[in-house]
């Protein structure tokens, strides 16, 4: 990937002619001890990533938030964890910082009947940890504040120093549900840095392995929302539905969770008995009963009842917060990484359209169940004939840098990796999830507190891949 | 609905579960840290195929209501405080089940700055469930098998008195 280099008082005009040129801002990470220099992603519209970077001047660099909206948590984030200063992000909120007064990380609220709801970091089902801070006027949520980073691990600064290769592990444990697409990402990242590319199998192998996880966290959104809106054998069907989509992936890769298969610059391991073992067959009929559940709960009145109109992402602010995935293609923005991935195997991909492209709770429901019958063709055709490991071969001029975005269950995930000798010295991962935290927060705004549990599910975000 | 109930009742019978036993132990689940592989595993726990519910095992919505602390992930130095807070609600006796491997301290990966160290070295662990992550089935087969080894009192008298 090219890197192109500004001086900071050039940075915003920078970032100004990306954004004019159509592209997506796709992530930022400042990299050195003390920061030698903040880059940024951009995601262009045929598939391309193009870097900008500067050298902050005494420890700060030009805003871009006013710009480009979605780089809101990645300047706070690399303010509190790089201690990077922001000129014209004021007041700048802490985001992986935990102060004890509340003023600093939330949004000043105001005006008579306003009261706050602290929620977490221990919710009460089996959720993982964060905490939510809702501003109230009686049950009418005003403002949501999430505060993550209670389960931050400091993944990516363990991954510094390491061998790239051996560094996927890192990645791997980001996040269970996404794991595939960030090892995914994280293999493409390294591979363009070391200018090498994947061969047809492989890139078949990890696109099989792509859908492969989007089929059962797609599965379990579904039952999630159901479980959101308190409908137990839509839950609990759609679980069922998923365990299912699970022990198939045991079958196919070894593991319930696909881990392991994915490689840095390397084949995928564990997938010989794909094409055998009735895979097939036990997807076909895993789609039948799928396609049976969906039917019904589109005839389930009382579910219905609960979704329209509530949690609206509208169209404008999911283009202007960078919304990614399914959440965002509910609400019109018609945009899939998978429609540009000359790295995997989607030839001929075309972004799902919604039928409703209204994006509340019943477009992102209606999003996920359209996908998911997409993801079943894809994943018929991957099964058509028997599947081999793959391999990586020279391809492109290796550089300090590497960047590639893969098409998570949740959206456009960004993985960036810097080496030095074929170790790494900084490691950025923005999943779909961290993509999406601002959209749901603002899409909650308006809402009745008791809608929340439905909203969050209908976004369904991971904390893990987030905190890291 | 109808369609959807015949599903949950064709798994149920495909299934073929045991009885179980009756039994009545009350589970609080804490995300120490984790990367949610272990949270997905417990909640299909929960679910047609496996059922939990049937060995009088359930997840409760407070530590106050709870038997068993069943701790996930490695404990992050931001959780830390929050899971001795909710050790600390639960009535006696009390039991800690380390939920999957990082909980274990087995190959744990981050920053050590970021860590507070093993789940052992910040409270008692009585029952130990391996894996990455341990499968639904792993899950119920070590919390059972972990139940019956620390005997009859160790959850207090509705246990004991439930397998009398």
């Amino acid at each position: 990937v090219n890197r192109v280099d500004v001086t900071a008082g050039r940075w915003r005009e920078a970032v100004q002619a990306r954004l004019a040129a159509g592209e997506r801002f796709a992530g930022a990470w400042a990299t050195g001890e003390p920061v030698r220099s903040w880059r940024a992603a951009f995601a262009v519209p045929d598939g391309g990533i193009a870097i900008l970077a500067c050298a902050p001047e005494a420890g700060r660099v030009p805003s871009i938030v006013d710009l480009a909206p979605a780089a809101d948590w990645d300047e706070r984030e690399a303010h509190d964890l790089h201690g990077l200063d922001f000129d014209g992000h004021a007041p700048i909120r802490a985001l992986a910082g935990h102060p004890e007064d509340a003023a600093a990380w939330t949004t000043p609220v105001e005006g008579e009947g306003v009261h706050q709801v602290a929620v977490g970091p221990i919710h009460a089902g089996v959720i993982e940890s964060g905490h939510f801070r809702f501003h109230l006027v009686g049950e009418r949520i005003l403002a949501l504040d999430p505060r993550l980073f209670y389960k931050h691990r400091g993944l990516e600064r363990a991954a510094e120093g390491r061998d790239a290769r051996a560094a996927l592990g890192h990645v791997q444990r980001a996040c269970a549900a996404c794991a595939v697409a960030n090892t995914v990402a994280y293999a493409m990242a390294v591979e363009d840095a070391l200018g090498i590319v994947p061969d047809p199998a492989l890139r078949r192998a990890r696109t099989l392995l792509l859908e492969l996880e989007r089929l059962y966290n797609h599965l379990n959104d579904v039952g999630a929302i159901c479980a959101g809106v308190g409908f137990a054998p839509g839950a609990m069907a759609f679980a069922a539905l998923k365990d299912r989509a699970q022990r198939l992936n045991a079958q196919i890769a070894g593991h319930r969770f696909l881990f392991g298969s994915v490689a840095a610059g390397a084949g995928v391991s564990a997938i010989g008995a794909a094409a055998g073992g009735g895979a097939r067959e036990r997807l076909r009929d895993l789609r039948a009963d799928a396609a049976a559940a969906w039917r019904d709960l589109e005839f389930t009145a009382s579910m219905q009842a609960r979704l329209d109109g509530v949690g609206v992402l509208t169209f404008e602010d999911a283009l202007r917060l960078g919304a990614v995935g399914p959440a965002a293609r509910a609400a019109g923005v018609r945009s899939d990484v998978r429609a540009h991935s000359p790295r995997l195997a989607y030839a001929g991909f075309v972004a799902a359209d919604p039928p409703a492209p209204s994006g509340d709770v019943a477009a992102r429901l209606q999003m996920r169940a359209v996908e998911l019958m997409a993801t079943f063709d894809l994943l018929e055709v991957l099964l058509d004939r028997p599947l081999a490991a793959g391999a990586c071969r020279p391809g492109a001029e290796p550089g300090p840098l590497g960047a590639a975005i893969v098409e998570s269950p949740r959206g456009a995930t960004l993985a960036a990796v810097e080496l030095d000798s074929g170790r790494v010295v900084r490691l950025r991962l923005r999943t779909g999830s961290y993509a999406n935290w601002p959209a749901l927060a603002h899409a909650t705004a308006g809402n009745l507190l008791p809608d929340f549990p439905l909203i969050n599910k209908s976004f369904e975000l991971c904390y893990a891949c987030v905190d890291r | 609905m109808f369609v959807l109930l015949r599903q949950l009742a064709r798994i149920r019978r495909e299934a073929g579960l045991g009885r179980g036993r009756p039994r009545s132990v009350a589970l609080r689940h804490v995300d120490a840290g984790s990367c949610n592989g272990c949270e997905h595993e417990l909640a299909l726990a929960t679910t047609p195929f496996h059922d939990v519910q049937r060995f009088g095992l359930d997840v409760v919505a407070s530590p106050r209501h709870a038997d068993v602390l069943l701790v996930t992930g490695a404990v992050t130095t931001r959780m830390e405080s929050a899971l001795r807070t909710a050790y600390e609600a639960m009535p006696e006796p009390r039991l800690v089940a380390a939920l999957g491997d990082c909980a274990l301290g087995c190959g744990l990966l981050g920053d050590r700055a970021r860590l507070a160290g093993r789940l052992e070295e910040v409270l008692p662990v009585d029952i130990r469930i391996p894996g990455c992550p341990p499968a639904p089935d792993a899950i119920a087969e070590h919390l059972l098998a972990g139940l019956d080894a620390l005997g009859p009192g160790a959850t207090g008298g509705r246990a004991a008195t439930a397998r009398r």
